[in-house]
């Protein structure tokens, strides 16, 4: 047998073993399927890749300035080739350790430098390891703030936020901010998951209590987290699709409690970024890991307004 | 704090007063005039529960210090090139670091409780053990320690010395933020063992700190 038949076979085996097809409410992961017709070692894109449509990168705690993170990096950098994602939304931990000037440039600069030099996007939110200073680092487009919103397109808006100090005025910004927008897609991103299976940190039911009934009651339909270092697609809570992509460069291996009946799916082996794409009311995404596996792969339709 | 002196002594004044009105149960006098309007701080706008006078006027010394604290720190930051929004990992570092140098000089003679005055520590302590006490209490004390490994003492935690670069910041709940005094966005409070800090978060200094802040 030829062994780029071998290469389809196994990824196919991954897709049916690791349950990548199943379908949760809100979520069709069928949309999607593992295209085996690319070169090993190259991430498959299993997205529509629509022209017209907004396509972006989820990255979360990565600055390590390891070989690893190179590595992820140069993942991404592959997928940009066939897969033009604007923008990259950073959920925090952007920079581990210092924070010299030197290390802006080993633990983001360099190892995201093709995607720079492409002119993509850097949007950070700030996690527990950041100085507050990133805030305004040119790279990471924060424009000052702590917390901001942008809306890279008419229908869709990102709300980002700080969560390692929710003072009362943000909440109340973030109410404020979410009543307003009438963007069809409103996706909301930040440090510390709602919900997470990490044995290491999990959900944060404090913060979930105030901030879970800002998204249900103004129709967010995707929230993006990090802190727990893997990969995880929760069930739909609340029909919001919620994310924990803490796997840019730190991993904490077989970190995923299993028993915790909030797993859509997980991934705790590896580094692992996610591709999104929006086309109407579909929110299709990848998460692709540091050898360009994809590993899980599915769509999001957005939440509408209940008449 | 160059008034720190007077201050001490008109506080000692003041809790004499204090103590020798309760003995007499009559209502006690009003607060020391450590500011214009110490009776209108907004700290009492913001705990939980109803404050006593006592504890009013100790959280309303305690936020004339911060006040104090923060005119230094908006003079000094002010005399530094301000940080444009679209900054250099360059000019971040520097201008960090010569705040840090300015404030560090500004308070060379700072200690523990300057801030958090001895008679403010209880009522903060007191506010806490009410927010942990309650019924999320476990969970609220489970964010807190969720990178929370720190032993204070391994570290040389210091009064105006730099918060650590290696020490992860401890997130706060939003309970918490809201049982707490009131800060401007130079300051905020962070945990670090069981240590509640005042961190200057432009300058990276640890401004105040109380121990055995954290309810066991």
């Amino acid at each position: 047998m030829r062994p780029r038949h071998l290469f389809s076979i196994a990824l196919l085996l991954v897709w049916a073993v690791t349950g990548a097809g199943c379908r949760d409410a809100g979520i069709a992961a069928e949309a999607t399927r593992i295209d085996g017709q690319h070169p090993s070692g190259e991430p498959t894109v299993a997205l529509p890749n629509k022209g017209g449509s907004f396509k972006f990168a989820v990255l979360g705690d990565f600055g390590i300035a390891e070989q690893t993170q190179y590595e992820l990096a140069d993942q991404m950098a592959k997928l940009r080739q066939r897969f033009k994602y604007e923008i990259v939304v950073l959920v925090g931990d952007n920079l581990y350790g210092s924070e010299r000037p030197q290390d802006f440039q080993t633990k983001f600069e360099i190892p995201y430098k093709p995607l720079l030099d492409a002119g993509v996007k850097f949007y950070a939110s700030l996690g527990n390891h950041d100085a507050r200073e990133q805030r305004y680092y040119k790279l990471f487009n924060m424009d000052g703030k702590l917390y901001y919103t942008f809306s890279p397109k008419s229908d869709i808006r990102f709300f980002v936020l700080e969560s390692t100090y929710p003072v009362p005025e943000q909440i109340e910004w973030a109410d404020k901010e979410l009543k307003a927008s009438g963007n069809n897609w409103k996706i909301v991103y930040f440090h510390h998951p709602l919900y997470s299976s990490g044995e290491r940190h999990g959900s944060d039911l404090r913060l979930r209590e105030v901030l879970e009934p800002l998204f249900v009651k103004y129709n967010v339909s995707v929230v993006l987290t990090g802190h727990d270092h893997f990969y995880e697609r929760l069930k739909p809570q609340k029909e919001i699709a919620y994310f924990v992509v803490g796997s840019g460069g730190q991993l904490r291996k077989g970190n995923i409690d299993r028993g915790t009946g909030l797993t859509a799916r997980g991934f705790d082996t590896d580094l692992v970024f996610m591709a999104a794409e929006i086309a109407g009311d579909e929110m299709y995404f990848n998460a692709i890991s540091r050898t360009g596996q994809v590993v899980d792969a599915g769509v999001v339709t957005r939440r509408k307004t209940k008449p | 704090m160059c008034a720190r002196r007077g201050g001490v002594a008109t506080l000692a004044a003041a809790i004499v007063l204090v103590l020798g009105a309760c003995g007499r149960e009559t209502v006690p006098p009003p607060p020391p005039a450590t500011s214009a309007s110490p009776a209108s701080a907004p700290p009492t706008e913001r705990v939980v529960g109803p404050l006593s006078q006592e504890d009013a006027r100790a959280l309303a010394t305690m936020n004339d210090r911060l006040k104090q604290y923060v005119e230094l720190h908006v003079k000094l930051e002010e005399s530094l090139p301000k940080l444009p929004k679209d900054a250099t990992p360059l000019q971040i570092d520097k201008n960090q670091r010569m705040l840090e140098k300015l404030v560090r000089e500004a308070r060379a003679t700072a200690k523990p409780g300057d801030i958090f005055t001895p008679e403010a520590q209880p009522v903060i302590k007191r506010l806490l053990a009410t927010v942990f006490g309650g019924p999320d209490g476990k969970q609220l004390k489970s964010s807190i320690m969720d990178e929370n490994t720190v032993v204070p003492a391994t570290i040389k935690l210091t009064v105006n010395a730099r918060y650590p670069d290696v020490v992860p910041l401890t997130s706060v709940p939003p309970q918490v933020l809201q049982t707490l005094p009131k800060l401007t966005e130079d300051l905020e409070y962070r945990f670090v063992g069981d240590w509640l800090i005042l961190l200057d978060t432009h300058a990276h200094v640890v401004a105040d700190y109380i121990d055995d802040a954290l309810p066991k």
